[in-house]
């Protein structure tokens, strides 16, 4: 399994999508920029959760970490030193707390790492009250559109590269491994540990940089927006409503989800929410191994014929 | 007699109040194939749990080829050559059965030479086993008999010194049970592995090994020849406490 077709079909992607802010309408680009952060955000996250089954629920508190990087470092820092250092902050903090949450399985973990983004939201909100006195931070001179499309567009395809490249690698059977039977990769010379917190790590830094890289599209950047849950679950439906142990899987459903979201808002603005909630509930039953089951399906139809 | 591959010395392992290992003594040799067996409930796999790091024991010294490696983690054991299979066979279900067999080399292997270089290439393990064609398979496909299989490839990819066997012949005909054997005695042979094998149908494996241990409630009762074993009277007291065993055990 060579990940060099997927490499060269990510080159010929990002090639493709990178006119864009020359050439489509601020509507068309907005809903791109969705879509391409909604990609980083499920890879990213299928990378990791799809492959060892630790069902994550942090991915808001990376990208809240990320975005309140940019906030403080907002006139200081150059932009794009500011989506690094958001990257890395929150893989710092995942490499912390994965030490301390990953010996968790299953509901446990899950339940964990969606606290985790609650209690990061809370320690800003009170560190912002008591040493800077204020609620929110204004961006003041947010950099050009296309800067950040093609940031967001060049995390995306960096996050696709790197899961493609995972996948194909020692690292990418050691997650598997963990994901299948954990205690049987343990016997079979896999430190388990210490790859779930350097999978769990890696994950974190695209959620951060997203975040980082997207915030300054918030004029007013406070805790309960950029520390919204609404991202994680998002992001966690659209990773298994794709088939989080696929690489196309996520790709595809965020690109779905995030039109069918922008189409049924400006259709239903009232009822928009219902029909997303009862597709999904549909996708669960009769799809329950993602979009790319229905790929899978086709291929072994194919070869069985 | 040359140093022991793998010593064991007063392992106990305590589940709350009840003991399953107390104090239990093994030494297994480089090359040596030892027959593990005892009745229903005696600590034999709780054992293998510890002799492989899967549980560390609550006392005393488990030592793997010189290195002392008591309450350390399982792929620590893994990395140091002890290899093994579990009582039900568990494969990596949703992985082809080259990508199982590769695994273990891919890690547990992956740093020691291994004295049988065929066994490099997950495709010799898979063609030593059988499982040949059905390298581009799903593991959690194949046959319940073929999983077993598997998972004994799976443990020899790792480069085993020394390869822990719990129950290879559960669930197998008389015929399947003998080839099972006569496999064992192969790798050990071909390979130079020494081998402790679990088995619950004790007279096939008393023909195939040179040395049994018989664990009773948690303790080691008798450890030595297979003929002196089964004429031993606690070993025949210990079976027969449990219906049935007494003809299983008749050579």
């Amino acid at each position: 399994m060579t990940p060099r077709p997927t490499l060269v079909a990510t080159a010929i992607a990002a090639a493709l999508l990178a006119p864009a802010p020359w050439v489509a309408s601020d509507f068309a680009l907005s809903l791109m920029l969705s879509c391409l952060m909604y990609v980083g955000l499920a890879v990213s996250w299928a990378m990791f959760s799809g492959a060892t089954n630790y069902l994550s629920l942090a991915t808001a508190a990376f990208f809240g970490i990320g975005a309140y990087v940019t906030a403080w470092g907002h006139g200081t820092l150059p932009y794009a030193l500011a989506v690094a250092l958001g990257g890395l902050a929150a893989t710092i903090f995942a490499t912390a707390v994965g030490a301390a949450v990953l010996h968790l399985r299953g509901a446990y973990f899950a339940v964990l790492t969606f606290g985790l983004g609650e209690l990061v939201r809370h320690a800003i909100t009170y560190a912002e009250k008591t040493w800077a006195k204020t609620v929110g931070r204004v961006i003041t001179e947010p950099p050009a559109p296309e800067v950040v499309y093609l940031t967001v567009l060049a995390l995306a395809m960096l996050a696709v590269a790197t899961a493609a490249a995972v996948r194909a690698s020692r690292f990418g059977l050691a997650l598997a491994g963990i994901g299948s039977d954990e205690e049987r990769a343990r016997t079979l010379g896999v430190n388990t540990r210490a790859t779930k917190i350097a999978g769990f790590a890696l994950a974190a830094f695209f959620a951060g940089a997203l975040g980082a890289a997207v915030a300054v599209r918030w004029t007013y950047i406070e805790p309960a927006s950029v520390f919204n849950p609404f991202i994680g679950f998002q992001t966690v439906l659209i990773a298994m409503v794709g088939g989080a142990h696929t690489l196309i899987g996520p790709i595809a459903s965020a690109v779905v989800f995030s039109v069918l979201t922008e189409v049924l808002r400006l259709q239903f603005p009232y009822a928009y929410l219902i029909t997303l909630g009862a597709l999904l509930i549909l996708l669960v039953l009769y799809l329950p191994g993602g979009i790319a089951s229905v790929f899978e399906r086709w291929k072994w139809a194919r070869s069985h014929a | 007699m040359p140093e022991a591959l793998l010593s064991a010395r007063a392992i106990t392992v305590r589940f709350g109040g009840l003991v399953a290992c107390d104090g239990v003594d093994l030494e297994v040799h480089p090359g040596e194939l030892v027959g593990l067996i005892g009745p229903n409930g005696a600590g034999k796999t709780t054992f293998f749990h510890a002799l492989s790091g899967v549980i560390a024991p609550d006392a005393g010294r488990l030592v793997v080829g010189g290195a002392d490696l008591t309450g350390r983690a399982a792929h620590v054991f893994a990395r140091h050559g002890v290899a093994r299979t579990f009582q039900t066979p568990r494969v990596f279900r949703d992985m082809s059965a080259l990508d199982n067999v590769r695994f273990g080399l891919e890690f547990a292997g992956r740093r020691r030479v291994h004295a049988h270089d065929a066994f490099d290439d997950p495709r010799a393990i898979l063609g030593f086993l059988g499982l040949g064609e059905a390298a581009a398979v799903p593991a959690g496909a194949l046959t319940p008999a073929r999983q077993r299989l598997l998972e004994i490839g799976m443990a020899l990819a790792a480069r085993p010194r020394v390869l822990l066997l719990d129950e290879v012949a559960a669930g197998l005909t008389h015929t399947e049970l003998e080839a099972s054997a006569a496999l064992i005695r192969r790798v050990r042979d071909q390979l130079g592995v020494a081998v402790v094998w679990i088995e619950h149908a004790v007279r096939v494996l008393m023909d195939h090994v040179e040395r049994v241990a018989v664990l009773h409630q948690g303790r080691k009762i008798a450890d030595g020849d297979p003929r002196a074993v089964s004429r031993d009277p606690a070993v025949i007291e210990a079976y027969l406490g449990e219906e049935g065993e007494p003809e299983r055990l008749a050579a």
